[in-house]
């Protein structure tokens, strides 16, 4: 494989996507609300009076905390336990919706919505190879994906530490190990998980929008998470993020693999007319 | 240059392409003719390995389309049904993309190439519009501009003058004529446009329901419609002294006279003998000549008769 064909690919595409507001709007919009309406929510509880906010709400999650964190929140108020568990706990798993809908609405565009407004015919007679073709489309999907992702990140970190400095006595608390885990650690694994699905969703479909709208079952899994952890049924710790990065590193494979045996340029032509 | 053996493909319940074989040599301009949903695009696409061949093989510029699509690829350009232009790109931009794509490795390279053509479709000034906002004609221009940029020896248009307006389709057929004839290139050319054929095709393949009906050059093809050249007379005035005296020649298979002309429509076996023939006879009954035309169907007309006798059957 040629990397600078696959490039080639890849800046095309880019260039494309860039001048789409279709595409461009869902992927800037959702990262802006969750990293700053998020700390909005976070400000305004902490300012709210202290017997307003019991931990009640979040005692299912908190029950389920390892012993070392349950520790460290018994020496808290009230106040600085909501805040804790609220910015470190409760928003993340929201944080994961960004890269699979940032990177599934990209991969639409670019494998379905290439087919759908006819160039691919063009792009498919030229002397790049079929393994630079994909990996030009994954990249186009995956890098920006993650740039959304580790920016909302660290939007939503500089105003959390921002606004809790105070409440903390000077702690700042993000980022932290758990957090990194999953913005570096997580978020690619299921990108690229996401990516591979709507290549084969896209080879099946007629266009973009279509494919767009499938992609969004991939939305539950991750959405089971924020209801998990909610519910204090799943934490994610270490240990679950780790195994979480495992078990998505494994499916990727399979995914990758199914994905590439269904982009056969010979046969996409002919599958569609 | 290219050449195909029993190139079939079947789409599910139909076969799109059937048995087609030909040859087509260096240099050579070669008319596929055929009514839509004939095959002429799914043959191009499995000779530009874009879709896969049924059955049958094909090489093209010395490549075989199975074994070496890649080489293929590199030595072909292809003018598609559809433009197939990044509408959100500006021309330059999709012409550089495709210029890279096919390996012109540095960007003066890709610059000045793409200059010398768009100049030559006077785009050039409009290089840095978004495609959305071009005519048809100037998409059509440009897919042909990028089919050409990496000087490909094989070319396949598919009906590059469709929908362009009579200069527009001048500038392109003077183009496919300079390919051909100054820089050798082989050109398979679909078209609908006979006139196009006529004047550049050395030879044609006239295709209906995915078969080949007939290949050969434009003037067989006409022979082959009509064996019996006609030729037109046109005098001061049809007499019938004039007329009875060619009736009475044995050359002469049939005679028609169009009435508000004054000329006379006669049959002949073979225009070279018998020509000076029936000028003679004319002459010494006393008939003034204006013109002598000797009539061959066009072929248009050849064309249209072959598809009809193909539906019929
Ligand atoms: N991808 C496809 N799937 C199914 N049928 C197709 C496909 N492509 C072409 N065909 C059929 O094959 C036949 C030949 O089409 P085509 O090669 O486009 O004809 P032409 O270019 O001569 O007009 C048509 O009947 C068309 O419907
Ligand atoms: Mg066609």
């Amino acid at each position: 494989m040629n990397m600078q064909k696959a490039w080639l690919v890849f800046k095309k595409d880019w260039l494309e996507i860039k001048r789409n507001w279709q595409v461009l709007l869902p992927i800037i919009l959702l990262p802006l609300i969750f990293s700053v309406v998020f700390p909005i929510i976070i400000s305004s509880v902490s300012n709210a009076p202290t017997q307003d906010v019991s931990s009640g709400d979040f005692q299912l999650l908190t029950a389920n905390l390892p012993a070392d964190v349950q520790a460290l929140l018994a020496e808290m108020t009230p106040n600085q336990v909501m805040v804790y568990i609220m910015v470190l706990y409760f928003f993340a798993p929201f944080f994961l919706i960004i890269p699979v809908m940032a990177s599934s609405v990209m991969a639409s565009d670019s494998f379905a919505g290439e087919r759908e407004r006819k160039t691919i015919e063009a792009l498919l007679a030229t002397p790049i190879s079929n393994s630079e073709l994909l990996m030009g489309k994954i990249l186009v999907s995956f890098i920006p994906a993650m740039i959304v992702t580790i920016a909302s990140f660290a939007v939503y970190s500089t105003i959390v530490d921002i606004i809790t400095f105070e409440i903390f006595n000077g702690i700042l608390l993000l980022p932290n190990a758990n957090w990194l885990i999953m913005i570096f650690g997580v978020a690619p694994v299921i990108a690229i998980c996401s990516i591979g699905l709507t290549v084969i969703i896209s080879a099946k479909v007629k266009g973009f929008k279509e494919a767009q709208q499938i992609s969004v079952i991939l939305l539950l899994p991750v959405l089971g998470l924020v209801f998990g952890q909610m519910s204090g049924l799943i934490i994610l710790g270490p240990l679950v993020l780790a195994a979480l990065i495992g078990i998505l590193a494994v499916v990727d494979v399979a995914i990758i693999y199914a994905g590439v045996r269904m982009f056969q340029r010979e046969e996409i032509l002919a599958k569609n007319n | 240059m290219i050449e195909t053996k029993n190139l079939t493909r079947k789409f599910r319940n139909i076969t799109a392409v059937d048995n087609i074989s030909f040859n087509i040599e260096k240099g050579e301009v070669f008319g596929f003719l055929g009514p839509n949903g004939a095959g002429k695009t799914t043959t191009i696409r499995m000779l530009a390995c874009l879709i896969s061949p049924t059955e049958g093989t094909a090489t093209v510029a010395g490549y075989d389309i199975r074994s070496d699509p890649t080489k293929v690829r590199e030595s072909i350009g292809i003018l598609t049904e559809n433009p197939s232009l990044y509408e959100r790109l500006t021309a330059y931009e999709n012409m550089d993309f495709f210029a890279a794509a096919y390996g012109i490795k540095t960007s003066d390279e890709r610059q000045q190439r793409i200059r010398e053509l768009l100049d030559f479709f006077n785009l050039w000034d409009r290089r840095n519009d978004k495609v959305a906002t071009f005519s048809k004609g100037m998409k059509q221009k440009l897919a042909i501009v990028r089919a050409i940029v990496h000087r490909p020896p094989v070319l396949f248009l598919d009906e590059p003058t469709a929908g362009l307006d009579p200069e527009s389709a001048k500038e392109i057929r003077d183009l496919m004529f300079q390919l051909s004839q100054h820089e050798k290139r082989t050109i398979l050319l679909c078209t609908h446009h006979l006139e196009d054929a006529e004047k550049l095709c050395k030879r044609v393949l006239i295709m209906n329901k995915g078969r080949c009906i007939l290949t050969g050059s434009p003037n067989e093809l006409r022979d082959k419609i009509n064996p019996q050249p006609v030729l037109e007379i046109e005098l001061t005035k049809v007499s019938s002294i004039v007329l009875n005296a060619i009736k009475n020649e044995n050359y002469a298979k049939e005679v028609k006279v169009l009435d508000q002309e004054n000329i006379i429509a006669v049959s002949v076996g073979d225009a070279r003998v018998d020509t000076p023939k029936i000028v003679r006879t004319i002459v010494e009954a006393q008939g003034q000549i204006l013109s002598v035309k000797l009539l061959r169907p066009s072929l248009e007309e050849a064309y249209l008769k072959l598809i009809k006798e193909g539906k019929q059957q």
